[in-house]
């Protein structure tokens, strides 16, 4: 993982509170979340608000890294934390190409899954737009980006 | 940060068969989540429990392991619990549904009780 990197500000996106890289290897996601946590620390996001941030970052981190990057260690997953005013915003980007996936995160069907119909995977973009109050899914011919959105205000939200 | 590495221990109270989950919940657990259940299931109990209480971190592919596991238990009429979740991952249990399927206790004691009872 590179460093994060120090502070800056910037006028229209606010604070950057962290700007760091992980490489694309199965596991990382949590080092992605524990550092997007530290960021954070100052925000006054606590408790299960917290947590659900971090399953957030930890799940669009792996999907960076799966879908995005094909595990391969020597690609990078980005990943920028920052604030403004009113929202907390975490953009988690890989070096996938083609189209973005889609953000449509219908509930899985576990019935479905727990009969065989459906694989049990499948949980993660559903995950994802659970915990925080938006995902927005952005891309172009080189990279997707993940963006995920916390009021603060609501202090989490959901 | 080193991934903490599933271990689990099975053992049985009350005729129930109990895991005790140790780690994380994830891809790399599937070998030792599958061996365990094996294990429990050989044991024919009508009852199995999940122990999560030194589970730190359950990620989505924890969540399919965990949805295979019940998909087992309901194939082969046993009762798949879950005891000592952390408030997070209670959360994550019924939002995902896992919870409509496998009955979630505080404790291993209040499952082992309800169980023992049922």
């Amino acid at each position: 993982m590179t460093d994060p990197k120090p502070a800056r500000t910037d006028a229209e996106l606010g604070r950057t509170l962290a700007d760091f890289s992980v490489p694309s290897e199965p596991g990382n996601e949590r080092m992605a979340m524990e550092t997007v946590a530290e960021a954070v620390k100052n925000l006054g996001i606590s408790g299960e608000n917290l947590e659900r941030l971090k399953t957030g970052v930890a799940e669009a981190t792996m999907n960076a890294m799966e879908h995005g990057n094909n595990y391969k260690p020597d690609v990078p997953v980005e990943l920028q934390v920052l604030v403004t005013d009113h929202d907390l915003l975490v953009r988690i980007t890989d070096r996938g190409s083609g189209p973005p996936p889609s953000d449509n995160a219908d509930a899985p069907d576990i019935l479905a899954k727990l009969e065989g119909m459906q694989t049990p995977r499948g949980w993660g973009l559903f995950l994802i737009k659970s915990m925080v109050d938006e995902m927005n899914i952005s891309g172009d011919e080189g990279h997707h980006t993940e963006e995920l959105v916390v009021h603060l205000q609501a202090e989490g939200g959901k | 940060m080193d991934v903490r590495h599933l271990n689990v221990e099975v053992r049985t109270e009350d005729g129930i068969a109990v895991l005790d989950l140790v780690g994380e919940i994830n891809g790399f657990a599937e070998e030792a989540l599958n061996a365990a259940y094996a294990e429990a299931e050989a044991r024919d109990p009508e009852t199995i429990l999940l122990n999560f209480e030194r589970v730190d971190y359950i990620n989505s592919t924890g969540i399919a392991l965990i949805v295979g596991l019940l998909a087992k238990a309901r194939a082969a009429r046993r009762s798949l619990l879950a005891c000592n979740l952390s408030e997070h991952y209670v959360e994550i249990f019924n939002i995902t549904r896992l919870s409509d399927f496998m009955s979630v206790f505080p404790d291993e004691q209040t499952a082992v009780v309800e169980a023992s009872g049922s």
